[in-house]
């Protein structure tokens, strides 16, 4: 399983694909989109990351008989959703600390 | 850039690139025709990008095999199915080994039956013996890998990873 804190890539990943199933050039795309052009994915990046979190059972392969084998989309499963729920969680917690903690330096 | 990227896929196991190769030379095509609309630089960017991605994923992948962490192939726990089959190469390779034993065994009947009558040492000078031992032990990592590869081609190490239900999901 991909322990937390998770990688920025497979964050990325995962909140491309909280929205909806995407095919792996959808979710190259988004991912460029949400970073704001910050954060390029290869494709090698990209199917290292899906392939983990295959194997981790966070994400799944819709199987729609008309999607053609080289653009199969994926999506989350409750897993990988409660997984990056948990994460989500935890950099609320980390942004609400580093701010109370740089308002009192500043005051 | 397209036959490249082809190439540099054989970097990867096999089995991830029966898995991915199709997909991910898709997504390639597909993000090559958008970055050839860009400058010099952004092209030069994307295809070292890519370049870099491959080689760097095709070893983590390599990695995770030998470091026992890759579930394709597990070498902790194997559990032999009734769905296993021996590949046709087998037959080969055992008839292979066959041979080789029968020969080995006729030619230390013959060393044994020529200095039976004390002519000397059935020894050979220690150059000899050693440059033997080394080939024996050559031939044996051949048969040894041989097999591994027959196995291989079977698939059995993918057998570990037949789920029951097809849904993965909680």
């Amino acid at each position: 399983m991909e322990s937390l804190p998770l990688t920025e890539p497979v964050l990325l990943v995962l909140l491309s694909l909280a929205e909806q199933p995407r095919h792996g050039y959808s979710i190259l795309k988004d991912v460029e989109r949400m970073s704001g052009g910050r954060v390029k994915l290869s494709t090698g990046t990209l199917y290292g990351a899906l392939h983990r979190l295959l194997d981790d059972a966070w994400i799944e392969r819709v199987e729609e008989d008309e999607s053609p084998r080289d653009r199969r989309p994926y999506r989350l499963t409750s897993r990988g959703r409660r997984n990056l729920q948990l994460e989500v969680e935890r950099m609320r917690h980390l942004t609400k600390l580093a701010a109370l903690r740089i308002a009192r330096k500043e005051a | 850039m397209l036959s490249f990227y082809r190439l540099l896929l054989y970097l990867y196991p096999s089995l991830y690139r029966r898995e991915y190769a199709d997909e991910m030379t898709s997504v390639f095509r597909d993000a090559q025709a958008e970055a050839s609309n860009g400058n010099f630089a952004e092209r030069i960017s994307f295809r070292a990008r890519e370049s870099g991605g491959l080689v760097a994923g095709a070893l983590r992948e390599h990695i995770g095999i030998i470091s026992g962490s890759y579930r394709l192939i597990s070498f902790t726990r194997f559990d032999m199915r009734p769905e296993f089959r021996f590949p046709r190469s087998t037959v080969f390779l055992m008839s292979i080994i066959f041979v080789g034993v029968i020969l080995a065994l006729e030619k230390a009947n013959t060393i044994q039956v020529k200095y039976a009558a004390g002519a000397g040492s059935i020894w050979p000078s220690l150059p000899w013996f050693l440059g033997l031992t080394f080939l024996f032990i050559c031939a044996t990592v051949l048969v040894i890998l041989g097999i591994l590869f027959a196995l291989g081609r079977s698939g059995a190490h993918r057998l570990a990873n037949i789920q029951p239900g097809t849904n993965r999901t909680d």
